[in-house]
């Protein structure tokens, strides 16, 4: 049985740094404000040919860093590839983070005297391991789109669709199409897949 | 109470100032980050922590762990205790000040190592809220250890300092080998405790600097840029040395343990009343004992 | 532009930006207003290698993404689009035939053009010789080219100068109605073009019919009101074909008589009663005057669904009603795009607690007012009903009436049916397949008849005026001058039974036009002109034979009823450049503008204003923020993005100033005002301009003004507002405020 991939990729040829796919997921997982799952970094702004922009969020990474270094093995890695935790067992260490290549997980500071709560990291809209759509894994995780067919709600809100989310054999004939149509410059893999998916 | 409550205070605020700057890990420098992971003149801090952290560090810890008091269990079986009478003078040795503030340090401690242990074995003890308070734990007692070691680390500066005897002490190890009783070059401290006290106090702070750096994860104080790395990177770095440290602190609190309260007899005493038996000074702590003999303290 | 050819809207759609081969953007940001469509542009970038040239004040998010980028002084488009064409002249690069059979006028912008060298450009713009050379060389080569703006080019006080010269320099290069060309202008929230095409402004008739007796006599007849009613509710008859006031000038109506303000023309009295329904009051310039005119009303309502910020910036605390509207997710009806297509928006909630839908609001008063039959009369005609469906009989109706832009055919059954099935339709060509085959998208007016396809691009002669072709209309007569204004000979639409220029159909020439026969009793139905036809017989008629019902004219270049009868460059009002003002001095002042005796060079010449204020200050617009930020300011999530009121600024400037990144700083204005911001390190803006964000309210001149909000209304976001130090100064034609073209002046706080 051939399991598709779930892969992130985003152009930074087409992102426009319109944070919408930030505000989509705040608002979709209805996130404290403080913590983005994803982030729109902008380098060299207002330096014109420099400025670049680029969406950033936890790639689910093939033989995940952060599954690797965690103390109580609260990842999980589904077949499609998203990887995902359990957060009541995590206990807010941090290793993760630091073993991250992307910095995608957060730490909310809703302990007690504002100390480090668990761990919040983007799900591919893929819930967490409570029961699918159950009132529980909304208010842990957010919405658990993957289970209704549906796009990860940041991409499906790019405004240039920048941001594309799937199967890694559909987003790779994209970025190739896109690549070849530009006709400039040479691509090797998009950007940041020679970490994540080795 | 009230200077813990000071610090209590002095330090959650110091956290407040730290998060009001800019984000040091997801603000703009988090793209130079992905891109310095595992390149090739990067530090590959990322990389080293993941292979030691998933492959090697719980090892070494219960490597440690049932290694270490093993070993003296094998000891206490073969060469068993040094037993001193306890009928002689008794010798004035710590002051009821040091006796308490060593009393901080042991709690502090007991609570430290375990809850450090609980949270690296996390998964076989199965996670969740326990190991997070555990965590919690860890941090809190770490503010009456950091209360411990300060004054600790200035009253017995002095007395901790290498002399002749201790690399003398080094070759027979302390006499701990032999059944023997006979004197052993130390002075008021023997090199195994002037280890233990410079592996605690400055391996100490070492810790409990970079426990806060984890703790704080995210803050601006300039220490990245002194090193000139990255924010990420400098929690990389204190994290494998946390851990590192953390195999030797262990191995010698263990080895302080099974000194002071198994391998001679009736020691613990001493931290509790303040006075140590003539004979056990005598013999273990021979140049201190010849030196107060000439002072006529005794 | 509607002075230039006849219609003033978008002439593509954005869509068919992805046909283009040269994009220039003037005075626009799409990566930011129009995040979604900037998408086509990327794609053209993609898949025509189109080039993308950018000419704006800062280097903005579409500058990011340009091959091109010009860093123009705020104002001068002008000379800039003039250097453009003095390089295009020189190099014969423009279209010689398209100029010949469709264009009046262009001798004198050639004779204009020659003036205007690049190293003249170069000393107006602060753009460089090479980078105009460059640029033009670009654009001009690589047709077809599609001309952007929005309000960088509007909002000046040669704001209607501003959009004559980019048609022009279209029409030069021929990349007039055909595909991947046009001048498309990008229209702000999702129903702005249809609101101007119901023309809620104050000099003209619904579908821009005008103030005249024939206009007012046609909507009596069509509203089924009597006219000599409708006169009555004027205080006289002068009253209602006179120009009322402007939404950049109203405070002065309230504010006439006291010194300094500017004189009115209102019928001996001032304004006494201001209702603002959806508008956010403080996205207009000169707030300190609103806010004084604010405070000296008799009456103030205010709809809207969040708490318009009007209720916080007054002091009058009596007569101050706010009535809660409902937002667009709980009514329905039609909403135009800013490509001329028209879509069905439907109701997705009930209005909740107890907010009411605009209508309802408009029907309750009208019924308390004493005209609720009149006011929807309109609605029960086409039928002969009793009682109306609100609203697809206010669609109908304005389909049965407005003919002026061809809405016959938008009926609301059509519309509902095009949103129902837009996944019908290419994104591209916005042609639809199945059961809208040879319809277009949205029916982008002008839609002559019930049946017509849409219009998709403007003065297209490559298709039917079936199938949405046309030439340019005959507005202004049928010749000036002694030439003549129709179009040339064989430049009619595709099909056409006139081959030639005809001017715009009436029922005394239709025979003739058309080479047909009328019958009797088509002859006693027909109307005068086929803007007041409700037979339609004329319209009909011109769809058999091929003919566009608004004629097939010239485009002008020369506008004679304007005082720049051609574009001229004119500084801004408050103007950086002493010496080029004297060179290009702004206009004379102009008395009774909409009923307000308006400034123009005795504020010019006031005071060498570059002298204490010599920075530019550019406005401009926030991705996560929209017009005044009633709403956005309102949620969580797009405030934590932007969660202060700041002022982008180039460290250089900032250094000589002794502000640090972060540091509070004060922003003076010409007018005497300040505001008090934090300045934001960019290095998108030049040592000689500063740039804040117009979405802000809540704070007045450095005072907290937020405790005004009603318990619980206050948005978590709350600043200064750019528009208390935009400055004095308002376009000659429209009065639109120059908040593009100001100066100021910085300082620590």
């Amino acid at each position: 049985m051939n399991y598709a991939r779930m892969k992130f990729y985003c152009d930074e040829e087409r992102c426009i740094e319109c944070n919408g796919c930030t505000v989509a997921c705040a608002e979709a997982h209805e996130l404290p404000v403080g913590i983005s799952r994803r982030k729109v970094v902008t380098l060299n702004e207002g330096i014109f040919g420099k400025e670049f922009s680029t969406s950033v969020a936890c790639m689910h990474c093939t033989d995940a860093p952060c599954e690797q270094v965690c103390p109580v093995d609260c990842f999980y890695i589904r077949e499609d590839g998203i990887v995902l935790h359990d957060k009541e067992k995590c206990i807010g260490c941090g290793y993760c983070l630091y073993a991250c290549p992307f910095g995608a997980p957060q730490f909310p500071r809703d302990g007690a005297f504002g100390t480090k709560g668990v761990m919040d990291k983007c799900t591919m809209c893929a819930g967490g391991p409570e029961e699918t759509n159950s009132a529980k894994e909304r208010e842990l995780y957010g919405q658990n789109r993957i289970a209704e067919g549906k796009v990860p709600i940041c991409a499906a809100m790019c405004s240039t669709k920048a941001l594309i989310v799937g199967d890694e054999q559909e987003v790779s004939k994209i970025y190739r199409k896109r690549v070849a149509s530009r006709g400039k410059g040479v691509q090797g893999a998009p950007y940041g897949w020679d970490k994540a998916y080795k | 109470m009230r200077k813990f409550m000071f610090l209590f205070i002095a330090a959650i605020l110091l956290a407040t100032v730290a998060y009001a700057t800019d984000s040091q890990i997801w603000g703009n420098m988090r793209l130079t980050n992905i891109l310095e992971y595992g390149k090739e003149n990067s530090l590959h801090l990322g990389p080293l922590f993941v292979k030691l952290q998933s492959q090697y560090f719980y090892k070494i810890f219960f490597g440690i762990l049932i290694g270490v008091p093993f070993v003296f269990f094998l000891h206490y079986l073969i060469v068993g205790p040094k037993v001193f009478s306890h009928g002689g003078v008794k010798i004035y040795a710590f002051s009821a000040f040091k006796r308490i503030i060593h009393l901080f340090a042991v709690i502090a401690f007991v609570i430290i190592v375990p809850t450090g242990l609980m949270i690296v074995f996390g998964k076989y003890l199965g996670g969740g809220t326990i190991i997070e308070y555990a965590r919690h734990l860890h941090g809190l007692a770490t503010i009456l250890f950091t209360i411990s070691v300060i004054p600790m680390f200035l009253f017995w500066f002095k007395d901790m300092l290498p002399t002749s005897d201790d690399i003398k002490w080094m070759f027979i190890l302390g006499g701990y080998l032999s059944k023997e009783i006979k004197e052993i070059p130390a002075g008021k401290f023997n090199a195994g405790q002037k280890m233990w006290f410079w592996v605690a106090t400055l391996g100490g702070i070492v810790m409990i600097i970079t426990g806060a750096f984890m703790y704080l994860q995210d803050f601006d104080y300039g220490i990245a840029k002194l090193f000139g790395i990255s924010q990420i990177d400098l929690l990389r770095a204190t994290a494998i040395t946390h851990n590192v440290l953390a195999f030797v602190v262990m191995a010698l609190f263990f080895t302080h343990i099974y000194m002071s309260l198994f391998a001679i007899k009736g020691a613990v005493h001493s931290i509790i009343t303040g006075y140590k038996e003539e004979e056990e000074v005598k013999y273990l702590h021979s140049t201190w004992y010849k030196k107060l003999k000439k002072e006529k303290k005794i | 532009m509607a002075n230039t050819w006849g219609y003033g809207a978008m002439t593509n759609s954005l869509g068919d930006i992805q046909n283009a081969k040269a994009i220039i953007i003037f005075g626009a940001n799409p990566a930011v207003n129009h995040p979604v469509g900037f998408g086509h542009f990327l794609k053209a970038k993609e898949r025509n290698n189109a080039q993308i040239i950018v000419v704006d004040p800062r280097m903005t998010k579409t500058a990011a993404k340009a091959d091109y980028f010009a860093q123009i002084r705020p104002g001068t488009d002008i000379p800039f689009m003039y250097g453009m064409l003095h390089i295009i002249f020189k190099n014969g690069w423009e279209d010689k035939n398209f100029i010949n059979d469709r264009v009046y006028g262009v001798e004198d912008i050639k004779k204009e053009a020659k003036k205007w060298n690049p190293k003249k450009v170069a000393d107006v713009t602060g753009v460089s010789e090479e980078l105009l050379m460059q640029i033009t060389r670009v654009y001009a080569k690589s047709t077809p080219g599609t001309l952007i703006w929005a309000m960088g080019l509007t909002q000046h006080s040669i704001g209607s100068s501003n959009t004559r010269m980019a048609p022009i320099l279209q029409l030069c290069l021929g990349n007039m109605g055909v595909e991947g060309g046009g001048c498309n202008i990008l229209r702000g929230h999702d129903n702005v073009q249809g609101a101007t095409d119901m023309c809620c402004l104050s000099h003209t008739l619904p579908g821009y019919y005008g103030l005249k007796d024939g206009s007012w006599k046609y909507f009596a007849k069509s509203w089924g009101v009597d006219y000599e009613w409708l006169k009555g509710r004027f205080k006289s008859k002068k009253w209602m074909n006179a120009k009322g006031f402007t939404l950049a000038k109203w405070y002065s109506g309230v504010l006439a008589g006291r010194p300094g303000e500017d004189k009115i023309d209102n019928a001996g009295t001032n304004l006494k009663a201001l209702f603002v329904m959806g508008n956010g009051i403080t996205s207009i310039a000169q707030q300190a005057k609103v806010k004084e005119a604010l405070d000296n009303l008799e009456l103030i309502v205010l709809a809207d669904p969040f708490v318009n910020e009007a209720a916080m910036l007054t002091d009058k605390k009596d007569d101050v009603f706010i009535l809660p509207a409902a937002t667009q997710f709980e009514s329905s009806g039609s909403v135009t795009a800013t490509n001329r297509s028209a879509q069905w928006r439907y109701k997705v909630v009930e209005p909740m607690y107890e907010s009411k839908p605009d209508h309802e609001i408009m029907f309750e008063l009208a019924k308390r007012l004493g005209f609720y039959e009149e006011y929807t009369k309109g609605m029960l005609i086409k039928e002969n009903k009793k009682s109306f469906k609100f609203p697809e009989d206010a669609t109908d109706e304005i389909a049965r009436i407005i003919k002026t832009i061809g809405l016959t055919g938008w009926t609301s059954k059509r519309l509902k049916f095009h949103t129902d099935n837009w996944h019908l339709f290419d994104e591209v060509s916005l042609r639809g397949i199945g059961p809208v085959k040879g319809e277009y998208y949205g029916l982008p007016w002008p839609v002559w008849t019930e049946t017509h396809s849409g219009s998709p691009i403007l003065y297209d002669i490559n298709r039917s005026v079936k199938e949405g072709g046309m030439g340019f209309r005959n507005r202004f007569g049928l010749e000036h001058d002694g030439v003549s204004l129709l179009a040339g000979k064989n430049s009619a639409p595709k099909d056409s039974a006139n081959p030639d220029g005809y001017p715009e159909i009436t029922a005394d020439n239709i025979e003739e036009v058309l080479g047909i026969k009328l019958t009797a009793s088509e002859k006693k139905r027909i109307g005068k002109n086929w803007k007041v036809d409700t037979s339609n017989i004329i319209a009909q008629k011109c769809m058999e034979r091929g003919i566009a019902p608004y004629g097939n004219a010239k485009a002008r270049a020369k506008v004679w009823t304007f005082p720049d009868q051609i574009p001229m460059h004119r500084e801004p009002i408050h103007s950086p450049r002493e010496d080029l003002v004297k060179k290009y001095p702004t206009y004379k002042d102009k008395p009774n503008h909409y009923r307000v005796d308006t400034k123009y060079a005795s504020v010019q010449n006031k005071e060498n204003w570059s002298k204490e204020f010599p920075i530019n200050l550019i406005t401009a617009r926030l991705v996560n923020m929209s017009g005044a930020g009633l709403e956005t300011r309102a949620s969580k999530y797009l405030s934590a993005l932007t969660p202060e009121m700041f002022c982008d600024i180039n460290p250089n400037l900032a250094a000589n100033h002794g502000i640090r990144n972060g540091d509070m700083m004060w922003i003076h204005s010409p007018e005497g005002t300040k505001i008090k911001v934090k300045a934001h390190y960019s290095y998108s803006v030049g040592e000689d301009r500063v740039f804040i964000p117009f979405h802000f309210a809540g704070f007045f001149q450095g005072e907290d003004r937020t405790g005004n909000y009603p318990e619980g209304t206050e948005p978590y976001a709350v600043g200064e507002s750019a528009n208390t130090v935009t400055n004095y100064g308002y376009d000659i034609i429209t009065q639109l405020p120059e908040t593009k073209g100001g100066l100021c002046r910085i300082e620590k706080a």
